[in-house]
């Protein structure tokens, strides 16, 4: 099956690749895996006055996974918290146009963006 | 073999009721053909595999008697002695060989036939989700910018670069390839568990204790195949890069 153009432009050109320092402050980090496939997401926020300045991803995975993440950055970049919390994999799905056998590529990619918000609200909680 | 063009077969008579001979209606009393006309009927979609090769609902099976049952089934759902038969039979003989095949693959192998179990099972035991198990993937991770790192200085060919990084991640993949060894020994381990609480549950109500035990079992045979393919993706990707 051939990758969408959109899919195969995110694998080309990924945006946000990289990583932050983990314990630098405001940053949140994910890191998820996709027992189907083996598939390792990381992905990372700095959030300055509630508001998501910067995002970075690495994954080792398939073209869809990269994809997935690599857009997931670019949508987090400028969202508050709580609108980042509201993005769905369902989105990344039309957006990407993958098929149904790369669904879980999206799901992914919707853990690692809630297991980021998710530890970086812990640490926030934590140095209050 | 030959593929004749063939019209598409008629999805009417294909979904009939299992229960009942798509072609003359009677009920259906014989395992896969009809008793009363002996046309072949169309495997059900639901039909597990285990169901579909004559097998209890085990881990160790009987490859024995798995093979036999699917060399039987073979021979009698087999394409080629459906060529001058209907159309709707030469189709139900094709959509029975493809399921029957895929039945036999998974159920061949070990580990597919776990992930298949898990799969079959997962309605009953609630979130079979295992927790990720986040110091393998930062393991994983920081291995994987190592094979970055050595992939983008092998074009150079500095030895003063390269050795080094070449025995970091032997010595790395030696100790991954060590740890699938133990995983593949802990597999038999749950195969067993579960087989023998199979069997014990036959016989017993089903109550709250055996319900927990069973979810246990799914939850860390989940947890092991994880484990297991995200392990060797990794050690794909060492052994690639080092070749």
């Amino acid at each position: 099956m051939a990758y969408s153009e959109k899919v195969v432009d995110h694998f080309n050109n990924p945006r946000n690749m990289g990583s932050f320092k983990k314990d630098e402050d405001g940053v949140g980090t994910g890191i998820v895996g996709a027992p189907e496939c083996g598939d390792v997401m990381k992905l990372q926020i700095k959030v300055q006055n509630d508001t998501i300045v910067d995002a970075k991803f690495k994954t080792f995975g398939c073209g869809s996974a990269i994809a997935s993440s690599s857009l997931a950055t670019e949508w987090l970049k400028g969202k508050t918290v709580e609108e980042a919390q509201q993005i769905k994999n369902t989105d990344i799905v039309q957006e990407l146009n993958l098929p149904p056998v790369k669904i879980h590529c999206s799901v992914l990619a919707e853990d690692a963006i809630k297991a980021a918000l998710n530890d970086y609200k812990k640490k926030a909680e934590e140095t209050k | 073999m030959e593929q004749k063009p063939q019209a598409p077969p008629k999805r009417t008579e294909l979904h009939m009721a299992r229960s009942m001979c798509w072609h003359c209606q009677s009920e259906i009393t014989g395992e896969y053909f009809c008793e009363q006309c002996v046309k072949v009927q169309p495997l059900s979609k639901e039909l597990d595999y285990f169901t579909c090769l004559g097998l209890p609902r085990l881990l160790n099976i009987d490859l024995e008697a798995l093979e036999s049952k699917f060399y039987a089934l073979s021979r009698s759902f087999h394409p080629d002695f459906y060529h001058n038969k209907t159309e709707s039979e030469q189709a139900i003989s094709l959509g029975n060989s493809a399921l029957l095949n895929i039945a036999y693959r998974t159920l061949k192998d070990p580990v597919q036939r776990a992930e298949y179990l898990l799969k079959l099972e997962a309605g009953s035991a609630k979130d079979i989700r295992s927790s990720p198990p986040a110091d393998l993937f930062e393991e994983i991770l920081a291995l994987q910018e190592d094979l970055e790192e050595y992939r983008q200085a092998a074009p150079e060919r500095d030895p003063a670069v390269l050795e080094p990084l070449k025995a970091k991640l032997s010595s790395d993949r030696d100790r991954l390839e060590q740890r699938q060894r133990e995983m593949d020994t802990r597999l038999p381990e749950l195969f067993n568990a579960w087989d023998h609480l199979q069997t014990r549950a036959g016989a017993a109500p089903v109550d709250d204790r055996l319900r927990k035990e069973r979810e246990t079992i799914l939850k860390d045979l989940r947890e092991l195949l994880s484990n297991r393919t995200y392990l060797r993706n990794i050690i794909t990707d060492l052994v690639a890069a080092m070749a």
